[in-house]
C-alpha cells in the first residue's frame, strides 16, 4: 500500500485535530441533567441575589442543574463566565446583564454556540441575539408613581431627583417616565438632578450636598430604593424626615418596612422573583423544543403607597 | 524674512480656518434629540394614528362593557382584553353616548342610558390605554424600548392638546355626548364605578 505524501498526510491531518479539539471545548452534557447558567450582574446588591437564587431555584425545579455565575458589574467579567460557559456545555443561559452595549456581543457568542440566552431585567441593544428579555415595564410604573407623587404634592413644590447609574436604560427609562408627567404640572419645580448610582451610601452624601444649597425641598424622587433609604438618612439627619416626602423604585424590604412606618411615601414594586421564574420557565419551553417567543416581555410595575402596602411583600411577593 | 513670516501667517489662517470648520459645538440634548428623531419619530407615529385609525377603530359598547366586567371580571379580561407582557393591567378601547352630568377638576362625568356613570378623562392624560387597548404597536419591534413608550407619550400629548380642549369648550352640563377612547381595567383593583376614559373622539350631539 503506497503511503500518502507526508506534505498531503500534513495538510489532512493538522485540520482533522484541531477540528477534535474544537469539538472537546464544546463538552456535550449527555449523563444527568441538562444545565442552565445563572450569570447576575452583581451580587452585592440584595436585589439581585434575590433575582438570580430565584431564577436558580425555578430551574432546579424544572429539574436542571443550575450554577449563578456572579460578573461583579464588570463587562469583562461576564465576558469570561460565557467562554466558560460555552466551553463546558451550559443548555441555556438567564442572564442579568451588565451593559446594554457591551453584553451584545457576549450573547451573540452564546448564540452561535447555539445556547439560548434570556435576559432578566435588563435589556441589551439588540433584538437579534437573545431568545427573549423579560423586564420590568420601569417606565409606565414611574408614570403611575409620578401621578401619585404629582397628587401627594398637590401639583405644587420643590423637589430633587436622585438618578441611578447613567449608563443603565433602567435609569432613564424610569427617569423618563416620571417626568412624562410631573413636566406637566409647572408648579412642581426640580431643583436639581444628580446621580447617586443606586448606591445608598452615595445618595446620603448627595442629597446632604444638595441640601446645603437648597434647604427647603418637599420631596425626593429615587430612581431605587437603595437611594431612596439613603435619602431618608440624610433627611433624618438633618432633621427634615417628616417635612420631606421619599419615593423609591424597586419593592427592597427595607422600603416596605419604611412605607409600612410611615417614613417613605412609596415605591414601585418590581418583582425580580417572577422575572426570573418567567425567564427560567421559558429556557424550559426553549430546551423541550419550543422556538416561537416574543422578543420582549415586560412584567407590570405596581405603586406601594401607605395606603395599599398591606396587598403586597418584599420582591413582588404577594401577601 | 518677510516672505517667511507671510508663509507662516498664511499657513496658521489656513489651519484656524479649517480647524473652525471641521468642529461644530452642539448641546448634547440636541445631537440625541436629532438623532432619535432620525431613527424613530414618535410623534408622526401618533399623528398618523389618530388622523387615520381612530374612526375604523373595532370599539365595544360601553354598556356591554361594564354589563360584562360586573359579571365576569377575569373571564372577560382575560378573552377581550389586551395587555402588555405579563401583566394584570387589561386595555379596551369603548365607545358610546352619554349626558353630561358634571364637569369636575380631572373629567367630565357622563351618565350612560344604563344609568350608570362612567368618567371622560380631561387632566391626567397618562398611560398606555390607547397605545395597547388598540394593539397599534409591538414592543417586540422596538430595539430600544424607549421608541415604543414615547408612542403612548405622543398619543396623551395629542389627546391633551388637541382632542380636549375644544370639547372643554363647548362641553356643559346636560349635552349628550358621543365619545370613543380607550380605558385600563386592573383586574387587583377595578375601580369599575368610577373607570376613566382618555378620549380619542368626542362630539357634542346638537
Amino acid at each position: 500500500m503506497k503511503l500518502l505524501p507526508r506534505k498531503l498526510y500534513l495538510t489532512l491531518l493538522i485540520p482533522l485535530l484541531l477540528l477534535l479539539l474544537t469539538v472537546r471545548c464544546r463538552e456535550t452534557n449527555t449523563d444527568g441533567p441538562k444545565k442552565v447558567a445563572v450569570v447576575i450582574s452583581t451580587l452585592n446588591n440584595p436585589w439581585f441575589v434575590v433575582l438570580g437564587e430565584s431564577a436558580a431555584e425555578r430551574a432546579r425545579e424544572l429539574g436542571y442543574e443550575a450554577t449563578i455565575f456572579d460578573s461583579q458589574n464588570n463587562t469583562s467579567k461576564e465576558a469570561e463566565h460565557f467562554e466558560n460557559l460555552i466551553a463546558t456545555g451550559f443548555d441555556a443561559i438567564l442572564f442579568n446583564p451588565t451593559d446594554s452595549e457591551g453584553s451584545v456581543s457576549n450573547v451573540k457568542r452564546a448564540k452561535e454556540a447555539g445556547i439560548p440566552t434570556f435576559c432578566m431585567d435588563r435589556e441589551i441593544n439588540s433584538l437579534e441575539v437573545a431568545t427573549s428579555q423579560i423586564t420590568s415595564d420601569n417606565f409606565t410604573g414611574c408614570v403611575e408613581l409620578g401621578e401619585y407623587f404629582v397628587r401627594k404634592l398637590s401639583k405644587k413644590g420643590k423637589y430633587v431627583e436622585l438618578l441611578g447609574l447613567v449608563g443603565d436604560n433602567n435609569t432613564w427609562n424610569r427617569s423618563k417616565g416620571f417626568h412624562s408627567v410631573v413636566d406637566h404640572f409647572p408648579e412642581l419645580e426640580m431643583v436639581a438632578q444628580q446621580s447617586a448610582d443606586f448606591d445608598r451610601s452615595k445618595a446620603m452624601e448627595v442629597l446632604e450636598s444638595i441640601m446645603q444649597s437648597n434647604p427647603d425641598i418637599d420631596a425626593v424622587f429615587c430612581g431605587n430604593d437603595a437611594m431612596a433609604m439613603g435619602a431618608y438618612q440624610a433627611l433624618v439627619a438633618s432633621g427634615k424626615a417628616d417635612s420631606v416626602m421619599v419615593f423609591g423604585f424597586d419593592g427592597a424590604k427595607d422600603v416596605m418596612d419604611a412605607i409600612k412606618d410611615k417614613k417613605i411615601e412609596a415605591t414601585a414594586m418590581q418583582s425580580p422573583k417572577q422575572m426570573a421564574r418567567t425567564a427560567a420557565e421559558l429556557a424550559n419551553e426553549y430546551l423541550n423544543g419550543a422556538r416561537n417567543f416574543s422578543k420582549k416581555t415586560p412584567l407590570q410595575v405596581k405603586v406601594v403607597t401607605q395606603e395599599n402596602i398591606d396587598a403586597f411583600g418584599a420582591y413582588g411577593s404577594t401577601n | 524674512m518677510m516672505g517667511k513670516l507671510l508663509k507662516y501667517s498664511i499657513i496658521t489662517i489656513i489651519i484656524l480656518i479649517a480647524g473652525y470648520n471641521s468642529v461644530t459645538l452642539s448641546p448634547l440634548d440636541e445631537v440625541k434629540k436629532s438623532q432619535n428623531d432620525a431613527v424613530f419619530n414618535a410623534r408622526a407615529y401618533a399623528e398618523n394614528f389618530i388622523s387615520n385609525d381612530v374612526t375604523s377603530l373595532p370599539a365595544t359598547e360601553v354598556t356591554e362593557f361594564l354589563s360584562q366586567i360586573s359579571e365576569d371580571l377575569d373571564g372577560y379580561t382575560e378573552q377581550y382584553g389586551k395587555r402588555l407582557g405579563i401583566s394584570d393591567a387589561y386595555n379596551f378601547i369603548l365607545q358610546g353616548t352619554g349626558t353630561v352630568s358634571s364637569m369636575e377638576e380631572e373629567y367630565v362625568n357622563l351618565i350612560l342610558e344604563n344609568e350608570k356613570s362612567i368618567h371622560i378623562a380631561t387632566d391626567f392624560i397618562f398611560g398606555n390605554a390607547i397605545r395597547d387597548g388598540s394593539a397599534m404597536a409591538d414592543i417586540g419591534d422596538y430595539q430600544n424600548t424607549m421608541d415604543f413608550n414615547s408612542i403612548s407619550v405622543e398619543l396623551n400629548n395629542i389627546v391633551r392638546e388637541e382632542i380636549i380642549p375644544p370639547f372643554m369648550k363647548k362641553a356643559k352640563v346636560g349635552d349628550e355626548v358621543l365619545f370613543k377612547g380607550a380605558v385600563t381595567v386592573d383586574v387587583t383593583d377595578p375601580q369599575s364605578d368610577s373607570l376613566k376614559i382618555i378620549p380619542l373622539l368626542l362630539k357634542i350631539n346638537e
